[in-house]
C-alpha cells in the first residue's frame, strides 16, 4: 500500500486504507494504554482558522494520549491570517515546528496547497463546504462497529445536504463499500451540489434522493442526520416550516428495525429531541468518543508508527 | 464551378501566418475574439463563416497573417472550436498541420467560479480543471472539486 501523507478527502482512499485504520482504531480502543508512548517526542500543530469544538479537542486528545505534544491556534483572529499571511507559507513555517498537522480552513482545495508547500503530513479537520474526511472516517468506524461490515447496509442522510461538509466526505467512503444503499433526505434547495452527485454517479453508488424520510424508516440500518442551518435560508419562513418537518423524535423511529442506529456529526440543535438520546438506537455520543480512536489512528498511520 | 470561384475569393494565400480551418459554423468570431485579433490587428484577416465542407456541410476559416498560437491560445481555442485543423503557414507553404483536440487538463487560461476555491485568493496555485465531458464541455477544479459548465463556462471561452 503507498503511504498516505495528506488526508483532505475520502474520494481516493481506498476500502483497503479505510479498514486499515479501523483495524488499528479497534485495537486502540481495547487497549489504550499500549499505545500511550508511541509519538514521544512528536508534535501536532492544530491549525484552526474556523472554529471547532469537537475536531479540535478530539486531534488534541487523540495526540496526547499517544505521548505527543500539541501546539496550535483556534481562530483566523489570532494567527498570521489575519495578517493577510497566505496558508502556503503557514504551512512551509509550520514544517518547522510540528511533525504532523491538522487544518481547517473555510477555503475549498487546500489540499493540494498542502500537497505542494509541507513537507509533513497534513489531515484537513473541515474544509469549507467541501470536505471533513475524518469525520466521515469516524462515522464509518462507528457504522462498522455497530453492523461488523458496511457492505449491503441501506444509509439515509438527511438535512443539509448542500453545505453540509461531511455528507460528500461520507458518501465516497460509502461509496468504497459493496451494495451499500443511500438515501438523500432533504429539502429542495438543500439537496446535494452537482458536482457531488456527478462523483456518486461515476462510483456506481445506488443513491436516491427523496424528501421525507418516514417513506424509507423501516429499511433503514443508518440514519445520519445533519443540522438544518438557519443562516442558509433567505426565507426565515421557509426555515421555520422546514426545520419542524425534519425532526426527528422517538414517534419519527417507532417503525424502525432493531438493529437500526442513529447518527449526528454534532453539534445538534432541534433536530433530534433530547428523548430520543435514551433510545438504544441513539449512537452520537458515541460517535465522537470514537473520534479520539480514529484520529489516533490517523495519526499513527501518517507517522509511519505503528 | 461557383464554390470553387468563392473559396478562391476568400481564402487568398498568405506568407507567414496561420490558417484555422474546419472551426465550427458560427463560431469564427469567437475565434478571433479568443486570440486577441481585434480591429487594431496591424496585418491581413480574412474570415469566411458558413462555407460549404465536404466533412462538416458547413464551416468557419479564418486566415491571420504574421500569427503564431502559444500554446496557451491552442488549449483555448480546442475548448471552443474541438477538431478544427490549425495550419501554420511559412513562405506561402503549410508548414505544420495540428487537429485540435480537448485536452484531458485544462490549465491557466479559465478562473474557477468558487469564490471559496484556493484558485481565487490569493494564494501560490494556479487553476486547473478535468475535463469530464467533451461533448458537452464540463470541467471539474482539481481544487475545489467544482464543476464549469453550460453558459458559467462559455462566458469565460
Amino acid at each position: 500500500m503507498k503511504s498516505t501523507k495528506f488526508i483532505f478527502t475520502t474520494l481516493n482512499l481506498s476500502k483497503e486504507f479505510l479498514e486499515s485504520i479501523f483495524t488499528l482504531a479497534s485495537k486502540i480502543e481495547q487497549n489504550l494504554e499500549n499505545y500511550s508512548d508511541k509519538c514521544k517526542g512528536k508534535i501536532l500543530a492544530t491549525l484552526f482558522f474556523e472554529p471547532s469544538t469537537r475536531t479540535m479537542l478530539s486531534f488534541e486528545s487523540a495526540m496526547l494520549r499517544l505521548g505527543g505534544s500539541i501546539l496550535g491556534f483556534s481562530s483566523a483572529k489570532t494567527s498570521s491570517l489575519a495578517k493577510g499571511e497566505t496558508i502556503a507559507d503557514t504551512l512551509r513555517m509550520i514544517n518547522g515546528y510540528a511533525d504532523i498537522a491538522v487544518i481547517r480552513h473555510f477555503l475549498e482545495g487546500v489540499g493540494e496547497i498542502a500537497k505542494k508547500y509541507s513537507s509533513i503530513p497534513v489531515i484537513s479537520g473541515g474544509t469549507g463546504t467541501q470536505a471533513h474526511p475524518t469525520q466521515a472516517m469516524l462515522d464509518l468506524y462507528t457504522i462498522k462497529n455497530a453492523f461488523g461490515t458496511i457492505d449491503g447496509l441501506k444509509v439515509a442522510l438527511m438535512g443539509d445536504l448542500k453545505y453540509g461538509r461531511t455528507i460528500p466526505s461520507l458518501l465516497y467512503g460509502l461509496a468504497k463499500y459493496e451494495n451499500v444503499t443511500v438515501y438523500l433526505v432533504s429539502p429542495k434547495e438543500l439537496k446535494i451540489r452537482n458536482h457531488v452527485r456527478q462523483r456518486l454517479k461515476d462510483f456506481n453508488l445506488k443513491f436516491y434522493e427523496i424528501d421525507d424520510v418516514s417513506q424509507i424508516i423501516d429499511e433503514l440500518d443508518v440514519l445520519y442526520v445533519t443540522r438544518i442551518q438557519k443562516e442558509r435560508f433567505p426565507d426565515q419562513l421557509d426555515y421555520e416550516r422546514l426545520k419542524s418537518s425534519y425532526k426527528i423524535s422517538p414517534s419519527t423511529l417507532k417503525d424502525t428495525k432493531k438493529s437500526f442506529i442513529l447518527l449526528h456529526p454534532l453539534p445538534r440543535v432541534d433536530e433530534i429531541t433530547p428523548e430520543v438520546d435514551d433510545l438504544g438506537c441513539a449512537k452520537y455520543f458515541e460517535q465522537a468518543k470514537n473520534g479520539v480512536y480514529v484520529r489516533m489512528a490517523i495519526i499513527l498511520k501518517l507517522l509511519g508508527v505503528e | 464551378m461557383e464554390t470553387v470561384k468563392e473559396k478562391k475569393l476568400i481564402v487568398t494565400k498568405i506568407k507567414e501566418g496561420t490558417v484555422i480551418d474546419r472551426i465550427p459554423p458560427g463560431k469564427a468570431m469567437k475565434v478571433l475574439h479568443v486570440l486577441g485579433i481585434n480591429e487594431n490587428y496591424p496585418y491581413t484577416v480574412a474570415l469566411a463563416m458558413r462555407v460549404k465542407s465536404k466533412k462538416m456541410q458547413l464551416k468557419d476559416i479564418v486566415k491571420i497573417k504574421g500569427k503564431m498560437l502559444t500554446p496557451e491560445e491552442s488549449q483555448k481555442l480546442s475548448l471552443i472550436a474541438p477538431n478544427a485543423v490549425v495550419n501554420i503557414i511559412n513562405d506561402y507553404k503549410v508548414e505544420k498541420k495540428i487537429v485540435l483536440e480537448i485536452p484531458e487538463q485544462v490549465s491557466e487560461i479559465i478562473r474557477c467560479l468558487n469564490p471559496n476555491c484556493v484558485t481565487n485568493n490569493r494564494e501560490p496555485v494556479s487553476p486547473i480543471f478535468s475535463v469530464v465531458s467533451k461533448e458537452p464541455l464540463i470541467l471539474r477544479c482539481k481544487y475545489c472539486d467544482r464543476l464549469l459548465e453550460g453558459q458559467n463556462l462559455s462566458e469565460q471561452l
